[in-house]
């Protein structure tokens, strides 16, 4: 086995002996996208919930005019009946369908558990899970009362039954789940590889190290191959995750995406690198990652089109890796994108790869004088 | 190899020799002018107080730290010229335990003989011979930051010789821990010494001098004895080597 091997298989020993590590850059990517993807998609704001009433009771009207005409929700357009109830939902000419079917008032005073049809546009999925959660909880709540003040203490719990159309419009959530995807890319592989140069730099094993053979250059491949694989494994798993739990399409070709990740890995091994050569602890080295990345998902596209920024911050963009990537994942994933639609993109990050790579290496050079 | 052919006629018999090395750190000067030669096969012990320049001086001389001026060759090579060939013939144990605590004993011999270049059977055959000599034998598969102190201090230095180095620095190795561990410590010392193993070593425990063939002493930077135990014993009229070193240093 080479130098080279020894380096990287005591990289994973020590990976191995780590599980808090191995916990966190394995498990944590997938937990991740699925919480910031819930958290980041759209706000529960305006919620347009249409309403059939076969009941047509004073009970029903009162539960009807529960749902409370504010921020969250906002009353749909009627439908006369259970099919125009179901079109309006499919147009996407509401978010939440409710349904409360006849014999809704007998049941409460009778003390039975009353039937409620709860529908809700899946195809945004923080609406989906969130709306439906917020307005299962309320038809829950207002039928409970009413069950209470038609002389039954304790109440009838009334039972929704949820139902999730899927909506061929995607568009926010398709939008948001590629760049949580990068971002996390970023954050393993910038983070993880400095963190664990500067360990060693704390530990002294980097200087015993310097008193051997090895050269800057086996060094530092033997410190980012590991990290590499590590992220590349991660990025498929997200990915596969994407395709699969949120129906994120793959229009593209997997192996120009790969060509993407390979080339935005080097900048952001380099970046993880040049941030260990400039930190003694960790904690700088958290840093010093920290604020690169807060500037790189500001001037990413990620929150806001680098087509509506003010002309300094779009020239910014120019220097930021994350741009570039995100454009690649975004094309590839969403568009169908080849390497011809990215070439700028490709060769930004090749420039940018050899600039920080190249930077860590001189670095790591100078370090052992 | 060039490098060899190139630099290794120079100081015959010698391991190290070292002329007017000096390293500053801003207006501060750790290491003043050092002059010193060891010989091959000499335990050649480097004494003095906390902060005297010992360890700024052996980072030096094992092309961790650029000398402001001065020169060193160690091991037939030109200190800063030839940074790899003097890696390969130079062992160095730093002041500090600095192998890896989550590596057993046996993972961190292969990590240490595999950037060395060594594998397989020969450093199957080294372990075999260094490890029982280091009383590691039976701990083989234990993780390296289970380990008592004694057995660290002796781990680190069965890394530092895998590749059996020319000449071999320790830098403070023995430190914190009790007598015991120290005198069997020195024997490992005395054994690689007697194989023809430079040995180049620090400490503040006085006792330890004594086992040196010949000591040198550091004050603020500066060397301001060189002899052998007895022959500074004889020059400052001291009765051990705790005695020498206070008449030296308050001189
Ligand atoms: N990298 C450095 N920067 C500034 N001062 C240093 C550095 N390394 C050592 N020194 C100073 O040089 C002096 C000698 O330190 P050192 O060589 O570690 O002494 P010793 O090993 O004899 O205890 C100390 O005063 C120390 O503070
Ligand atoms: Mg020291």
């Amino acid at each position: 086995m080479s130098v080279l091997g020894t380096l990287v298989r005591k990289e994973f020993r020590q990976l191995r002996r780590d599980p808090a590590l191995l916990r966190l850059v394995l498990i944590l990517p997938v937990m991740q996208l699925l919480v910031m993807s819930y958290a980041l998609n759209n706000d529960l704001r305006h919620l347009r919930v249409s309403v059939l009433d076969d009941d047509r009771t004073p009970l029903s009207r009162r539960l009807v005019e529960a749902f409370p005409h504010g921020v969250t929700f906002t009353p749909g357009p009627g439908a006369e009946g259970e099919a125009e109830l179901g079109r309006l939902l499919r147009e996407g000419r509401c978010d939440i369908a409710v349904h409360i079917p006849a014999g809704f008032a007998r049941d409460v005073s009778d003390g039975r558990s009353p039937a409620v049809g709860l529908a809700v546009d899946g195809s945004n999925s923080s609406i989906a899970g969130r709306g439906a959660g917020y307005a299962e909880a309320l038809l829950t709540r207002e039928a409970a009362r009413l069950a209470t003040e038609n002389g039954r203490p304790g109440g009838t719990p009334v039972k929704p039954a949820v139902r999730f159309y899927h909506n061929p419009e995607l568009e926010s959530r398709l939008y948001m789940v590629p760049g949580i995807i990068v971002i996390l890319v970023t954050i393993i592989s910038a983070l993880v590889t400095g963190l664990a140069v500067v360990r060693e730099k704390e530990l002294g094993t980097l200087e015993q190290i310097r008193v051997t053979p090895v050269t800057p250059l086996q060094m530092i491949a033997g410190k980012t191959i590991p990290f590499a694989l590590i992220a590349l494994v991660d990025l498929i798993l997200a990915t596969l995750f994407a395709v699969a739990w949120f129906h994120v399409p793959m229009a593209g070709s997997p192996l120009v995406l790969l060509l993407g990740v390979f080339l935005y890995l080097v900048v952001t091994l380099g970046l993880g690198l040049l941030a260990s050569a400039v930190s003694d602890t960790q904690q700088q080295a958290v840093f010093t990652v920290w604020f690169f990345l807060v500037f790189a998902i500001m001037l990413s596209g990620f929150f806001f089109p680098v087509q509506n920024m003010p002309p300094w911050a779009r020239a910014l963009t120019w220097l930021n890796p994350m741009r570039f990537f995100m454009a690649i994942v975004r094309g590839v994933l969403l568009r169908g994108a080849g390497v011809g639609d990215l070439a700028r993109e490709f060769s930004m990050l090749a420039l940018m790869g050899v600039a920080a790579f190249g930077g860590a290496v001189a670095l790591f050079r100078r370090a052992s004088d | 190899m060039s490098a060899t052919s190139s630099t290794s006629t120079s100081v015959d018999g010698l391991a190290v020799h070292v002329r007017g090395l000096t390293r500053r750190f801003g207006d501060f000067t750790a290491v003043d002018g050092l002059d010193l030669d060891v010989r091959e096969g000499e335990i050649f012990g480097f004494l003095g107080a906390n902060g005297a320049g010992k360890t700024t001086a052996i980072r030096m001389l094992c092309g961790l730290l650029q000398p402001s001026s001065g020169s060193a060759m160690v091991a037939g090579v030109e200190v800063g010229r030839h940074a790899r060939e003097l890696k390969r013939r130079i062992g160095y144990m730093s002041q500090r335990f600095s192998l890896y605590d989550d590596l057993t004993v046996d993972e961190n011999v292969e990590f240490f003989g595999g950037i060395y270049g060594l594998e397989g059977a020969p450093l199957r055959e080294r372990s075999e011979e260094l490890l029982p000599l280091l009383g590691l034998a039976d701990r083989r598969r234990t993780q390296a930051g289970a380990l008592p102190l004694g057995y660290k201090q002796r781990l680190a230095l069965g890394c530092s010789l895998l590749h059996r180095p020319r000449v071999l620095f320790l830098d403070e190795p023995t430190g914190g821990v009790d007598p015991v561990a120290r005198r069997r410590f020195w024997d490992l010392i005395y054994a690689q010494a007697a194989a023809g193993t430079t040995v180049f070593v620090t400490t503040h425990y006085m006792d330890e001098a004594e086992y040196c063939g010949r000591v040198s002493i550091m004050v603020q930077g500066k060397l301001v004895a060189l002899d052998t135990p007895g022959g500074l014993k004889a020059l400052t009229g001291g009765r051990d080597m705790q005695d020498v070193f206070l008449r030296l240093v308050e001189a």
